[in-house]
This record gives structure tokens, sequence and C-alpha cells, in this order.
């Protein structure tokens, strides 16, 4: 167990920097999630702090030991990976203890180890047979068993369980969350899936071409996001941008339609983006703006309605069971206090102190 | 048989595929080729069994009617294949492995290893793969009898050697490329040096592959005539294939004791690919390891 820094950390490809500037302080037994669209550098950033990609510039310290010159099995780390990497020739116990058998524990200490590490992972009775012999979710668990084994300092996740089906993945994150409130040591993951980040994080960081658009709790991203990107990667469905022009307490959209607004952001007489996530959209609203039904998309629980407005797609996630027909007009109403402001030309948020919230009517 | 399935509704109904006229084909030229292939080797097995008498009275392929062993004990006296059969023995046991130990390591560097001229170095190694050795026979003798090595097992070693790896080495490059990167990664986090990884990672997943280059090798190195003749002057450092050469010219008569002295030739190189082949077959289907 110990704290990351990363500071000041870039790797360059030639003229491309894959990562730009990133400082991210970790502290101890945290559980840090990097999220982010293919191609934003969260996979290099992770293989920098493994040590199996080079630093251009930049310090990575774990436990306040700077780690930069030190290879991979110095650092005291270690990995999980997305295809799980398991040695194909070796049992599972044998997986598992390898790192131990490396460094030379003894046979009766390496068999007490991985028959803990099993039992936490309930691998007990497949520590005889092959990775081959293993299903998916059995060959993650043995994965996590082999770092587990090892005791490292920080456990380090790439996209553990991209390679598993929806309802195993859903039954490992939450054995990995609970392998993390058990274990109480550092943990940086790296994920796409913005569900998982929201579910298992304690802080997120949230990485875009390489550069970090925002570190913040689950929460804090998902109710106060520093900029449009970071608000339409976060929530499902995504959230709901409408560009327009302030007028009064509503706002015009480029198609002359009006929505009345609860709140309008002052001194921002240009054009504004407007965020609204698709569960706080007003349906069927008294005074709403009239909107076009184009497809119904019913999941059980809730429904999704994909309307539009002047042109302007918008997604609505309503609780009830609504029998809406496609091309019906409903009255919509974004008239919720959980709007979101952003400047329309930087797409940064518009500080809450520069939006007055009127009284909802 | 259509009319039939319709009007059934139970599921045991047989319907009868029709060949597809394609398999057909490939059976056929599977079996054209089987017979061509094995038609030597039951000419060789039937004539090193016959008397010189019956195999000029008999079919070639007849079998024969009373077995003469004696043409391979006859044919071991006479073609001093106790010398040479040691010879060859020696020479391979040391060449195969070691070669195939050589080219495992360069192949895992190459891969592996960042170097900054791995790719440079590879070509080179490609190099030496496409010179046809016809070309460097003078050369050679040049350089062995330079290093006083004509008529030495050493000096025959090591130009097998030299001329048997860069192909091993491409061949298993290729391999160990295929490997998962996370593989060799993930031992590297687990504490592994590169010596381990090769060594408890890389040899036992690529042993498919190397027992098929340990067969090839082994029955090229056994066969080989050319660098042999040229390199081993001295009857008594002779290996297989020269003293069947020189036999073949005294007794050319002799078919029976002839083709004894081929059999006898052949039969290590059938004895290895029969223990090795079941690593190659078995590792090609265990050898599939998804991630």
């Amino acid at each position: 167990m110990a704290p990351v820094q990363v500071s000041n950390l870039r790797k360059s490809f030639g003229a491309l920097d894959v990562i730009q500037n990133v400082s991210i302080d970790i502290t101890d037994g945290e559980f840090l999630i990097l999220v982010g669209p293919s191609g934003c550098g969260k996979s290099t950033l992770l293989r920098m702090i493994a040590g199996l990609e080079d630093i251009s510039d930049g310090r990575i310290s774990i436990g306040n030991r700077i780690v930069n010159a030190l290879s991979p099995k110095d650092r005291n780390i270690a990995m999980v990976f997305q295809n799980y990497a398991l040695y194909p020739q070796m049992t599972v116990a044998q997986n598992m203890g390898f790192s131990l058998e490396i460094s030379g524990v003894k046979k009766a200490e390496i068999q007490k180890k991985v028959a803990e590490a099993a039992e936490v992972l309930g691998l007990t009775s497949l520590l005889q047979r092959k990775p081959s012999q293993l299903s998916g979710g059995q060959r993650q668990r043995v994965a996590m068993g082999r770092a587990i084994v090892r005791d490292p300092d920080v456990f380090l996740f790439d996209e553990p369980l991209s390679n598993l089906d929806a309802k195993l993945r859903v039954q490992m994150r939450g054995e990995i969350k609970a392998l993390h409130q058990r274990l109480g040591s550092t943990i940086i993951y790296v994920t796409h899936d913005q569900i998982e980040a929201m579910t298992m994080a304690d802080r997120i960081v949230v990485l875009r071409g390489g550069r970090v658009e925002q570190i913040g709790t689950p929460l804090e991203l998902y109710d106060r996001p520093a900029n449009m990107f970071v608000a339409g990667f976060l929530g499902s469905p995504s959230m709901n941008f409408l560009k327009g022009t302030i007028e009064g307490q509503s706002m015009r959209l480029p198609g002359g339609e009006r929505l009345a607004l609860p709140a309008v952001p002052s001194g921002h007489a240009g054009e504004v983006v407007i965020g609204i996530r698709p569960q706080n959209v007003i349906v069927n609203a008294e005074g709403g703006t009239a909107a076009v039904v184009k497809v119904i998309e019913p999941t059980g629980a809730e429904t999704y309605v994909l309307a539009e407005i002047g042109g302007i797609e918008i997604t609505c996630v309503v609780n009830d069971r609504v029998d809406f027909e496609p091309g019906q007009q409903i009255p919509i109403s974004i008239a919720s206090p959980n709007l979101h402001f952003f400047d329309a030309a930087s797409e940064r948020r518009l500080t809450d102190d520069t939006v007055s919230r009127a009284k909802l009517a | 048989m259509t009319v039939m399935t319709t009007h059934l509704e139970t599921d045991t109904v047989e319907i009868k595929r029709r060949r597809d006229p394609f398999l057909i084909l490939l059976w056929l030229v599977l079996v054209v080729f089987a017979l061509l292939w094995v038609a030597p080797v039951v000419l060789i097995a039937f004539t090193a069994l016959k008397s010189n008498a019956e195999i000029m009275a008999t079919n070639a392929f007849t079998p024969p009617e009373t077995v003469a062993w004696s043409n391979f004990s006859g044919a071991w006296e006479r073609g001093n294949f106790a010398t040479t059969f040691r010879n060859s023995a020696i020479i391979t046991v040391i060449k195969v492995p070691l070669g195939l130990m050589f080219s495992a390591m360069a192949a895992y560097a190459l891969a592996r290893i960042k170097l900054r001229f791995s790719k440079l170095l590879l070509l080179f190694f490609l190099f030496g793969a496409m010179i046809p050795f016809q070309v460097m026979l003078a050369p050679i003798f040049t350089l062995v009898n330079g290093f006083g090595l004509i008529d030495t097992y050493p000096g025959v070693i090591l130009p097998y050697l030299a001329f048997g790896v860069p192909y091993q080495v491409f061949i298993l490059h290729g391999f160990f490329k295929a490997v998962p990167k996370e593989l060799s990664e993930a031992a590297l986090i687990d504490g592994a040096s590169h010596l381990t990884v090769f060594r408890r990672i890389f040899l036992p997943i690529s042993l498919p592959v190397l027992a098929a280059l340990l067969i090839l090798d082994f029955v090229s190195t056994w066969n080989e005539f050319a660098m042999a003749l040229v390199l081993l002057q001295d009857r008594n450092m002779w290996t297989l294939p020269l003293g069947l050469m020189s036999f073949q010219g005294q007794f050319s008569t002799d078919y029976g004791q002839l083709n004894a002295a081929i059999a006898m030739t052949v039969f290590p190189a059938v004895v290895v690919y029969m223990i090795f082949q079941r690593y190659f077959v078995s590792g090609l289907t265990s050898g599939a390891v998804k991630g």
C-alpha cells in the first residue's frame, strides 16, 4: 500500500504527444479510475506507471520513491491485463505462485499464500486446472489472484472486464470493489466504460487526447462536470446538449422554439449550451415546448423517448410506461434545477455564481 | 428422400447429405500422393529383405518369399557402418539441440528485447538463409582448413550450425512475435528476468514449434551430404550418407545390401520423427491458447 504521484508526465512518439503534462496525486488506499474514449492515453498512462513504457518527461513516484528509472519488477506493483495474460502451460496454482517462486520464497509459504488468495476469490477447487480449462470469469479471477498473492504496493488494472459478458461484468465489478474494501490497497484502474468508473471509483480521472479533463469523485463529476466532454461522457444515456441564445427567462433555439428556463446565466448574453440529463427532462409538462416523438425504447424499468425539437434530438427517460406513437407531439420541459450551462465556444462550464437561479414556476 | 423427410416429424430422420465434390477431389489427390510417397518405401523395404536371386526373378513390388536378414549384417560390415553411424550420431546429437538453443535465444532477443538494430539484425539472419550453400562450399572449405579443422567434428558442426540457425531464427521469431505481449509483460512485472521469461514462459509454449524444427533439423543434418563430402576427407570421419555413397559405388549390383544400408540409414530419422511427432501434433491443438 502506497501513495502514487504522477507529476507533469509526458510521453511522445516523435512529434505526437500521447500524454501531455498529466499530474495526478493518488492517496494511499485510493481506488482511482482512469476513463476516457479509446486512444485517449489512459492505457499508456497506466503502462508508464507500471514501467512498461518509457517516460519522455515528468516524474512518477510510488510510496514517495521516484520510480522513473526502475524496471517493472522493482516497483512492487501488480498488474491485471485485459486478456488476463495467464501462463498457458502452468496450472492456476503455479500461475498465482509464479512471482513468489521467482523471488525465492519457500514452497510451503507459496502454497499457503496461494491457498489464501484462492480462498478469497473462490478458486480453491480450480487450483490444479490449466487456464485453457477455465471460463472467462475464472481466468479473470486467476489474474487477480496472481496480483493479490504478491501483496504489492499498487494494483494496476488495464480494462480487466472488457472481455467478459455483460452479466459477469456486473458481478466482477462488485467483487473487485469488495476486494478493494477488504485489502485497502491502492488501485489504479483503466476502463472506457463510464458505468464501471461511476460505480467503483473513489475518484475518477477523465482523459481526452492525453490530457486530464477533470479529476473528482464520481458524483462531483456527474453533478458538476467541468466541460461538455466530461458531461457527455458520464451518465447513461448521455446528457442532452441544446445550443441557443438566452432571452429573458427562456432560451431560443436556432429553429425559433422557446424553452422556459428555471435559471439563466447572468452576464452571458451570447450563445450558450444547456446540458440536461435525460432523466431530468420533464415529459408531458404543462406549458412545455412541443416535441415530435421519433423512437420509443422500453427497457422495462424505464422508457427512453427520443424526441425532436426544431431538428434537435433530445433523449428523455420516463419512469412510467408511456404509449406514445412515433410522430406524435408531446410537450417537453427542461425546467429542472439540474441544468448545466456551458460556454458555446470554449465548451467549459459556466461557474454557478454566474447563473442566477430563478424560482421554479 | 426429401419427400419422405417432409412427411416424417421425428427427430431421428436421417438426411442423406450430398458429398461436397471438392472434398472428393481432395481425397483423390491425397490418395494419389500417398501412393507416390509410399511406393519407394515399400520398394526399399521389400528389396532389402530379398536375396539377390529373388530380386532378379520377381517383381519389385512382390513381397519377399524368404526373408534374407543377412543383407543387413552384410551391409553393416561392408559399409563400415560402425564408424559412419557413430560419426553421424555424434555430429547430429551435438548440432541439433545446440543449434535450436542458439536460434531460440536469438529469436527471443529479436522479438522481445528492445534493440536499436533488431530489424537490421533479423534481415542479416534472413540473408544468411537466402544464400544457397553450394555457393559457399569453397569458401567454407578454405575457412575450415585455415582453422585446421578438416576431418574433425567441430569442423563440420560449426558450419552446420551457421547454416541451420538462420531459418530457425526466422521461424521462431515469427512465433515469438505472435505470443501476446502481455504474457512477457506480466512475467516481467512478476519479477522475472528476460532469461526467466525465456526459459519458463517462451520455451514451454513454443514446444510444438521446437519439436517441428527438431524433426526437420534432425533429418536434414542426418542426411546432409555435400558439406560433409567437402569437409570430411578421412574415411574414418565419414558420416552415413558418405558411407552410403562409397557403398553404392563398390557394390552397385548387390541391390539387397544396398537397400538394407539405405533402410538402416533412414531408420533413426524415422524413430526421431515418431517420438517428436506426438508433441508436434498435440502441441498444434493445445497451443491454440486464447489470451
